[in-house]
């Protein structure tokens, strides 16, 4: 057997620290002896009747043998596994019961330590999964309670902003044709929350966009790429409809987070703004999702049949625009191709009754000359 | 190996001196000078994992630094960031102590680390963290603290309350419950007190006498706040 200190002995003249010591058992009782400069080499015999035990340590997890001598009380402490064995296979039966309800208040400690920190682990690994799979009903229900007046001001002010560093087309057929197709297509919007409000703005950009509470911008790039009116009337329809489903509102609860969609479920809209100053959300910079995309595309097409406009003027312009995306991955994109997009369309519109569309008022070739395309010109 | 704290006091620095082939670890950055002999390497204690474990969780260093005094004896010059005592203790390999994050400074080689989970409600309010460092095997320890460290001794079943953040080290002998510090949740935080450990013996119970959150939060005041 070894002669190096396999237990701790505390007591009243021992260091606090523990001396260090070398325990033995036999038939009889226990030997200490003291490794300890001060002590070294001498023996205690303790026998087993004068003995308690309990358990002790940080953790609960040391053997603790305790008694009264010549010198006054005792400590021992032991932790080596094969010296409390020991401890057990020479102890009389008198300390059986004591030593058993030692082990098991030290499995207990043991046993519930580990339910703790697995009921701690299961509550993080909830929550995170929650968060992460239910992010997108929080966000849903976040959208759901905003207000259409609150989600008008902030679209409001971030319109007029914009349109400050504009140049406005005020007025001529450009305006009164978008506005015609505006009229069209919100008459056919049931218990419409929004009030519309449209702006052409001079630009070579070939787009339009909305923002959240029915603010709609055209560049006027687009409607001079467009070779008809049902064109533009799509792209509107499409633009309308990113509105009436709050895409925008989704996009910007989404990127301000979680918090932010709490606060609002839980009551807290107007922080929503002041978050959104905090994180420097732009709306102008916000994409829409893939899927969002597509929902925009399918309800404008019904949108634009309600509305008696020719939908293959929206699926011709995706087609034309797709032109301009070959070589794009589709999956790399929040936006899908062009091609994709006018390909379901038409699937969409295959499955519609035929429609007898009804013509706009205006002639579509004198509002592009009164943007500057000459009559003769290709789009 | 032989240690020697100089300059004992708040900024204090140890001399550890090596024979021939020995070598020490110490805190990643802890080395002041060495010897031309000393070698100074990069070592991830307790393997790859087991020193992921211990920056992950404990918030300690990744590598700890290997002195060894390859070409010859030598000595080592070593200091803690922060000011603040040393103390040098040496393991009998029975008794463990279990060290903060902080406290470790260096260590023979032949001492054992390991980073280990304490129990939730310690892991939740004691200060430290859910992680510790558990410092055993036989050989020097060095400890430092932020502020003088001041020991206290516990007999069997002695009890004395320590506030969670001044705890450096304690023996593996004693155990410790957090507790409020006065019977009311209100005055409990109200006397800037919080939570408190209380400790029971037999051990020893090493504090330091600054509490180093207490005195971020003091000097945080004097920052100007940049726009």
């Amino acid at each position: 057997m070894s002669s190096s200190p396999n237990a701790l002995c505390f007591g009243y003249e021992l260091p606090a620290s523990g001396a260090p010591c070398l325990v033995r058992f036999d038939g009889q009782g226990l030997t200490v002896t003291f490794a300890s400069d001060s002590a070294a080499g001498r023996s205690e015999e303790v026998p087993f009747t004068t003995l308690s035990v309990s358990v002790g340590g940080l953790d609960h997890d040391q053997l603790v043998l305790k008694w009264t001598g010549e010198r006054g009380e005792r400590a021992l402490y032991l932790k080596d596994a094969d010296l409390i064995r020991s401890f057990r296979r020479a102890a009389p039966e008198s300390l059986h019961v004591p030593f058993e309800r030692a082990a098991e208040l030290a499995r207990l400690v043991r046993r519930r330590r580990r339910m703790v920190w697995g009921v701690v682990a299961g509550v993080v690994l909830a929550l995170s999964v929650g968060l992460w799979r239910g992010g997108d009903l929080l966000v849903a229900l976040a959208v759901e309670r905003i207000p259409p007046e609150w989600e008008q001001k902030l679209g409001e002010s971030a319109y007029r902003d914009f349109l400050a560093r504009q140049d406005i087309v005020k007025e001529g057929p450009a305006v009164s044709a978008v506005q015609e197709m505006t009229r069209r297509l919100v008459e056919q919007i049931p218990n419409n929350p929004y009030k519309f409000e449209v702006t052409v703005v001079k630009s070579d950009i070939v787009n339009a966009f909305a923002l959240p509470g029915g603010y709609i911008v055209v560049f006027t790039g687009l409607m001079k790429k467009a070779t008809g009116a049902e064109e533009v009337a799509g792209v509107l329809s499409h633009e309308l409809n990113h509105v009436l489903q709050r895409h925008g509102l989704e996009r910007i609860v989404k990127r301000l987070g979680l918090v932010a969609a709490a606060s609002i479920v839980f009551g807290d809209q107007q922080g929503l703004a002041g978050l959104m100053k905090q994180f420097g959300v732009e709306l102008m910079t916000l994409k829409f999702g893939r899927e969002q995309e597509t929902e925009a595309d399918l309800t404008g097409l019904q949108l634009l049949y309600r509305a008696r406009i020719d939908p293959s003027g929206m699926i011709s312009f995706f087609e034309r625009l797709s032109e301009k995306d070959e070589g794009r991955m589709e999956w790399l994109s929040t936006h899908p191709m062009s091609q994709g997009r006018a390909e379901r369309l038409k699937a969409e519109l295959a499955a519609m009754p035929k429609l007898s569309p009804v013509p706009f008022t205006f002639e579509w070739a004198a509002v592009r000359a009164s943007l500057g395309v000459p009559l003769s010109a290709e789009p | 190996m032989r240690s020697e704290i100089l300059y004992p006091g708040a900024f204090p620095m140890v001399r550890v001196e090596l024979a021939a082939g020995e070598q020490i670890k110490a805190e990643s950055g802890a080395m002041v000078g060495a010897s031309p002999t000393i070698d100074v390497e990069s070592k991830m204690e307790g393997g790859f994992l087991g020193a992921l474990s211990r920056k992950l969780l404990t918030g300690e260093k990744f590598f700890f630094q290997t002195l060894r005094a390859s070409r010859g004896p030598g000595e080592v010059l070593l200091a803690p960031t922060v000011p603040g005592e040393i103390v040098i203790l040496e393991l009998d390999g029975v008794n463990e102590y279990m060290v903060q994050k902080d406290g470790f400074l260096a260590g023979a080689d032949t001492i054992s680390i390991e980073s280990k989970m304490q129990s939730f409600t310690r892991g939740f309010m004691g200060g430290e963290g859910f992680f510790i460092l558990k410092i055993g095997g036989k050989g020097t320890l060095i400890l430092n603290s932020f502020g003088a460290i001041h020991r206290i001794d516990l007999k069997p079943d002695q009890e004395y309350i320590v506030d969670n953040s001044h705890m450096v080290a304690w023996s593996a002998t004693t155990s410790y419950h957090i507790e409020r510090a006065s019977s009311g949740w209100v005055a409990s935080f109200t006397s800037g007190e919080g939570f408190v450990c209380r400790f029971r013996g037999p051990g020893v119970v090493y504090i330091q006498s600054r509490n180093p959150g207490g005195f971020g939060a003091w000097i945080r005041q004097f920052i100007p706040v940049s726009e």
